[in-house]
Order: structure tokens, then C-alpha cells, then sequence
């Protein structure tokens, strides 16, 4: 059963991710919906039901096409295709530094418990993982180093102006 | 050298801690083979045709002897006493179990060392001259430089996860001997004024498809250095390819862009980080430069007399104190080279002993302090001449003094299909062939300086692109093949090997050899070097001569 991680603790998941167009049924749409991004573009506003409306793209969408619309989006959820594709973290880092993005950042996908670190520090504040021990890894994978060199979008001033 | 303060001491120790916690669930089957496989590579861990093999850190090739005692140890404690000297100035042992991996490291973590980053798709150990700080021909010391962007890029939060590799080397000397034009980003450090200023290649490399770096940058002021390489880092990150991991280094993508929009792509995202946090300070710079403060030289003078009067006595050392010795920027001094290319042992193979004997040669005729050069060998660097018999001498008796530095015996060579699961084809064995057949001094003397670099795949890890003469192994229908290339050269006017022609096998790859030194002695003019003579005469007189017809 696959647990979301949100601020580094488990929490239920208020939002239901909808597939591509016409994998979905606009009937019977969840109050809550990460719509497709494209999807989400075109209509701007989803079919009754829908309240609140966030959207996913694949770790390579282009920041510059997502970013723009950063102000008026609650969630942006990342595709991980495999753990060990970093695009999304480029994408995070990105969408938090350059557009100012304040809602949720979530990773999905191929999420190891081990990449929480790298996604919490690029400025996801959630991601899916396959299970609760998964969960549990993750975030004492996030504890597992107190201070990093470099700046992230977590801590912004590198070590060396703090040493 | 650098001086962990507290927050590295912590960050290694964690890290330790980290790895030994993943290690575990792998062991506990939480990780699959191949999750493991990208957290072990992350810590140098490969597993390789015989047994695993941990390749540990040797930040740009610098080294206490503290630090190399501890290394001693470690091949004694958890190997079979001895380690491997890469040609990327790192250590490798071939024979640690996996479960014992992470005491190792936290063993090495006592002595300032560590394996972070040295495999996987990530930035790896970054690089410089062997000599920096001591060469007579250097401008700026690049080791404070190479200790700044180690420590930026260990755990990036966003370029840990590349589509590759990724190598970074530093030059700051008018000679280049970091290869900084066969990196992915090559940095050259020059003076102006005060200041401190980089220009940056980006695009070279070895392996599948080699390529000279591009110059993208000219004259950065060195305080925009993390910046800029965080523009560059982020372009590749997102724009190099994912989908074929031979397609995947930042060459392929400078290639497809071409250098000019990859440069404005660069430029672009650097104007909106010129000038951030990442930008270093005075204070930091100076906090790491100190650190690489010349040590404490006595008042000494030249030797020639002495000198002379050895090298008249002793011809052995008469030769290695031609080939061997380099000049010291400080007057009494010189910089020892300790070659591993004994024939019978394959290069860069160092046995425990010989590793507490160049540390208690690095204290007793040093500060302590000794480097691996990318050629795969020991540099003393700061022995006083009046010294140099006798750690010569020393040296000798334990099979380390060979005068062979950049003649044809000092073979670059990577462990090949003896040890790596990647490699087409055996290659210590070869370089062990031919080792044996030159094995004369004056014949080798007259034959001058030739690079002779062998890799077992087209990985290139003995980087036999940029060899004089390279050789590859190759696999044919499942038989050990090896192409043979000329021309190839790693220094400032480098330049990559043309292949002569089909393969040989391995019985036929020294009297090839042979037939390519014979061309060479026929068609050199004068003194002419056997790179410039192939650079002029081309490879058709010897392609003529490898494939004549018996008879």
C-alpha cells in the first residue's frame, strides 16, 4: 500500500491522481484531482466535482513552461520514470528557486526511500513510496546527514558562509 | 593539505553511518540488486568479475603518510596486502567482502578519507597535476580549487542523479598533466594581478566516442567558480541524454547542441545565479588556500656537484634522476617520481609494504605529504637533493626505482579482463609482454619519451585514446582481440589516436610493436620525439610496415 510522505511524516493523501485524457471519468471526478498538466492547461478549470485542481508532469517537462503558472497551482506533482533520473530534481529546484512555486511539490514514481534526501534538499516537501517501512527510510534518510555543503533549496546559504 | 575541521568530520562519519544502514537492508533483501547497485556505486563498491572492488578517494592525488599507512593497513586487514593506483589518482582494493565495506570505510573515515563519488552517475574525485604546488612551471595551485568543488559537489541535492559520469580536472602550470582537454570539464587556472581566473573546456572525454573539450568560458573571476559550474551541471542535468548510456556524457550533448548554444544555454542560466550565495568569499577562498601553504622549506642550496659526482658513479641512478626528477620550484629541492612499472608487476599494483616504505620516505624526506600522479605512480614531492641517493637507493631495493617515467615501460594500464567484469579483453597481461620485450635500457633511452596506454574496453580506462601508441582490447566472435591506434596525446596540444588498421591477437600485439618502433627509428629526424615523427609522417608508413605480407 503505497504511503505518502508529507513534511516528513506519513499523512493520508487528500488528492487522487488522474491519468491521461480520456483515462478518467469527468462524472465522477474527485473533489481533489492532479490533473495532467496539458489537461489542465487547456481547460483551466476541470468538470464539476473538482474543487481544487493540481497538476503532474514528467521530471523533464521544462520549468519554463510550468513555472509561469506556479502562482495558481496548489500541487505540482513529479514523475520519477526511475529513481536514478535526476531530472526532477533540476525541475524542483527549479520551480521552488525560480518561480516561487509555495505549494506542494510532490515526487511520485519510482521513489527509493534513499532519494528522499535528494528530493526533500530540491525542495519536494512530499513523495510517494511503496510502503510504510519505505517511509520510514525515507525520512531518517532525510535525517540521516546533518548539514550538507552546498546550498539546496532548504538551506539556502552554503556551509562555507555558515562555517 | 586540507584540514578537516569539525562539520567534514561529521559529514564522513554520517556518511559512514549512511551507507553501512544501506548496506544492511540490502542485506536484509529490502534492496534489489540493482536498487543497491546505484547506493554502492555512490560509495566506490563495484562488484567485479572475481569479487567486489572498492575504489577509495584520493582527493586530486594528494595523500599523508598518515593516511597512506592507513591504506597499508587496510590491504593487510580486509585484502590480500596490496591496491591498485587508478589513472585517476584514486586507490583501488580488488578483494573486499561486501559486508565488511562499511568498516573499511569507517576506518578510512579516522584518516580524513572516504569512497563518496568515486563511481556512479555522478561528479566523481576532481583532479590536478601531480606536482601542483611544487612544479617550477606552475602559476596557480589548483588544489585549494580542487578542494572547493570537492566539497560542493559531495551529495549536491540535484546532481547526484546524472546521465553519467561526470570528471572534472584542474590545470594551473604551463605544461598540462591533469589531461584537462579529455574531461568533461576541463578547467585551466591562470594569474592576473591579484586575481585568480578560469577558462572552461566542457566536452571532452575518452570511452566510446572521444572528443577534445570546447572552450566555453574565458577569464572567469574565481570567485563565480561554483556558480558557473552549477550552470553548467544544470544544463547537462537536464538536457544530456538519459536513453543511451553511450550517448550519455556531457560530450554527446555539447556535440548535438554545438558548443556555441550550449555556451549561451550555460551563460543564460548563469545570469540568474552571478552573484547568489553560491558565489564564494574572500574568506572562504583564503580559508582553503591556507590550507595548501607552501610547508616549511630549510634554507638549501642546489647540488650539482654532488649530484654529478652520483650520477657519474652510478649509471642506474644516473638515468633515474634524467627521467624520474622533475624540478622543484624551491632551490635544494626536487620532485621524486616512484614508478610502479616494474615489469612482472601490473602498473599501478602497490603491495602493502611498498606503501608504509614511500610513507616513511614521504616523512623522512619530505613533510609528509606524497601524491599519485594520473600515470600511476608515487610523487615525492619535496625531497632535498642532497637526499635523492639515498630514497633512490631505497626506492630500488624495493622494486620502485625504475627510470622509466614517459619512456615506452611506463605503461598506463587499466585492470582489464584479469579483474573487470566490463573489460573485452586481458591488459596487464600485455603491457607485462611488452615490458618484457623492451626491456633495455638504452634501447628504451634512445627511443625517448612515448606514452603507451592500454585499455581492455572501449571504456577507457587506460585511456589509450590519448596514448602515443594505444592499445584497446576488443572482443571478436569471443576471442581477445586488440586494436592498435598512434598519435594519440593527453598534454597541451592533445590529440586523440588513429586506429592503423584490423586487430591482432594478443601473441601478435608485441612484435607489432615492435614494427611501429622500427618505423619510428627509420623515419625520425634528428632528436624528433615519437609523437611529433608519427605527427608528421602520418600512420601510412606504418600501417605499410604492420601489414606487410610475409615473404
Amino acid at each position: 500500500m503505497p504511503k505518502l510522505v508529507k513534511d516528513l511524516r506519513v499523512v493520508a493523501d487528500p488528492w487522487t491522481l488522474v491519468g491521461a485524457e480520456g483515462d478518467h471519468d469527468s462524472e465522477r471526478m474527485p473533489e481533489r484531482a492532479i490533473l495532467p498538466f496539458e489537461d489542465w492547461l487547456e481547460k483551466r478549470a476541470w468538470p464539476a466535482g473538482a474543487t481544487r485542481t493540481g497538476v503532474w508532469v514528467e521530471g523533464d517537462a521544462e520549468a519554463e513552461v510550468v513555472g509561469p503558472h506556479a502562482a495558481e497551482l496548489p500541487l505540482i506533482a513529479v514523475h520519477f520514470p526511475a529513481f536514478a533520473d535526476g531530472r526532477g530534481l533540476s525541475l524542483g529546484t527549479l520551480l521552488r528557486t525560480r518561480y516561487d512555486f509555495a505549494g506542494e511539490l510532490r515526487a511520485y514514481g519510482d521513489i527509493l526511500p534513499d532519494l528522499a534526501q535528494y528530493l526533500h534538499r530540491s525542495g519536494f516537501d512530499a513523495f510517494v513510496v511503496p510502503d510504510a517501512r519505505s517511509a520510514e527510510v525515507a525520512i531518517a534518510s532525510v535525517r540521516s546527514i546533518t548539514d550538507h555543503y552546498q546550498a539546496s533549496v532548504r538551506q539556502p546559504i552554503p556551509a562555507f558562509r555558515r562555517r | 593539505m586540507y584540514r578537516y575541521d569539525a562539520f567534514d568530520q561529521r559529514f564522513i562519519d554520517e556518511r559512514v553511518a549512511q551507507y553501512r544502514e544501506q548496506t544492511e537492508r540490502y542485506l536484509a533483501g529490502e534492496l534489489t540488486d540493482d536498487q543497491f547497485l546505484q547506493l554502492r556505486l555512490r560509495n566506490g563498491l563495484y562488484i567485479q568479475r572475481l569479487a567486489p572492488m572498492l575504489r577509495i578517494a584520493v582527493p586530486y592525488g594528494t595523500l599523508s603518510s598518515e593516511q597512506l599507512r592507513a591504506l597499508a593497513d587496510i590491504t593487510r586487514r580486509y585484502d590480500k596486502g596490496y591496491g591498485h593506483l587508478t589513472t585517476r589518482q584514486n586507490v583501488q582494493i580488488n578483494w573486499p567482502a561486501l559486508e565488511v565495506v562499511p568498516d573499511i570505510l569507517a576506518d578510512l573515515a579516522k584518516v580524513r578519507m572516504h569512497a563518496i563519488q568515486t563511481s556512479g552517475s555522478c561528479i566523481r574525485n576532481v583532479t590536478t597535476d601531480q606536482f601542483a604546488g611544487v612544479a617550477a612551471d606552475e602559476h596557480v595551485d589548483a588544489r585549494p580549487y580542487c578542494e572547493i568543488v570537492r566539497q560542493w559537489s559531495t551529495q549536491h541535492p540535484e546532481f547526484d542523479w546524472l546521465p553519467r559520469k561526470f570528471k572534472i580536472s584542474f590545470n594551473g602550470a604551463d605544461a598540462d598533466r591533469a589531461a584537462i582537454h579529455v574531461h568533461d570539464i576541463g578547467i585551466r587556472a591562470h594569474r592576473e594581478g591579484d586575481g585568480i581566473l578560469f577558462d572552461f573546456l566542457v566536452g571532452g572525454g575518452l570511452g566510446r566516442t572521444p572528443a577534445i573539450g570546447s572552450v566555453i568560458r574565458t577569464g572567469l573571476p574565481e570567485e563565480h567558480l561554483l556558480t558557473y559550474l552549477e550552470a553548467i551541471m544544470r544544463v547537462y542535468n537536464r538536457y544530456g541524454r538519459r536513453d543511451n548510456k553511450y550517448k550519455a556524457r556531457i560530450k554527446i550533448l555539447v556535440r548535438a547542441m554545438t558548443p556555441e548554444t550550449f555556451r549561451a544555454q550555460v551563460d543564460a542560466e548563469w545570469e540568474q545565479l552571478r552573484d547568489g550565495p553560491s558565489t564564494l568569499t574572500r574568506a572562504e577562498i583564503d580559508r582553503v588556500v591556507a590550507c595548501f601553504e607552501p610547508p616549511p622549506y630549510a634554507p638549501r642550496d642546489d647540488q650539482p656537484a654532488l649530484l654529478a659526482e652520483q650520477r657519474l658513479a652510478a649509471p642506474r641512478f644516473n638515468a633515474w634522476m634524467r627521467h624520474n626528477v622533475a624540478a622543484h620550484k624551491v632551490p635544494g629541492h626536487a620532485v621524486a617520481t616512484l614508478s610502479t612499472k616494474l615489469t612482472g608487476v601490473p602498473p599501478g599494483d602497490v603491495s602493502d609494504v611498498q606503501m608504509d616504505a614511500v610513507a616513511d620516505w614521504a616523512d623522512a624526506f619530505g613533510f609528509g605529504e606524497l601524491r599519485i600522479g594520473h600515470e600511476q605512480n608515487f610523487v615525492l614531492p619535496d625531497v632535498p637533493q642532497e637526499h635523492l641517493f639515498e630514497l633512490w637507493q631505497r626506492a630500488d631495493a624495493l622494486g620502485l626505482g625504475a627510470a622509466n617515467l614517459g619512456l615506452l615501460t611506463d605503461i598506463v594500464c587499466c585492470p582489464g579482463g584479469d579483474f573487470c567484469s566490463l573489460a573485452n579483453a586481458k591488459s596487464i597481461p600485455v603491457a607485462e609482454a611488452i615490458q618484457r620485450e623492451f626491456d633495455d635500457y638504452d634501447y628504451l633511452h634512445d627511443l625517448g619519451p612515448i606514452d603507451l596506454n592500454i585499455s581492455g574496453c572501449m571504456n577507457a580506462c587506460g585511456h589509450h585514446h590519448v596514448g602515443h601508441i594505444g592499445i584497446l582490447g576488443v572482443d571478436k566472435k569471443g576471442a581477445e582481440f586488440y586494436q592498435i591506434a598512434l598519435g594519440g596525446n593527453a598534454g597541451d596540444d592533445a590529440s586523440l589516436a588513429k586506429i592503423l588498421g584490423p586487430s591482432f591477437s594478443r601473441d601478435e600485439v608485441t612484435g607489432v610493436i615492435g614494427k611501429i618502433l622500427e618505423v619510428y627509428l627509420d623515419q625520425r629526424i634528428d632528436e624528433e620525439p615519437f609523437l611529433h615523427c608519427v605527427r608528421r609522417v602520418g600512420i601510412a608508413p606504418f600501417k605499410e610496415r604492420v601489414y606487410a605480407k610475409a615473404g
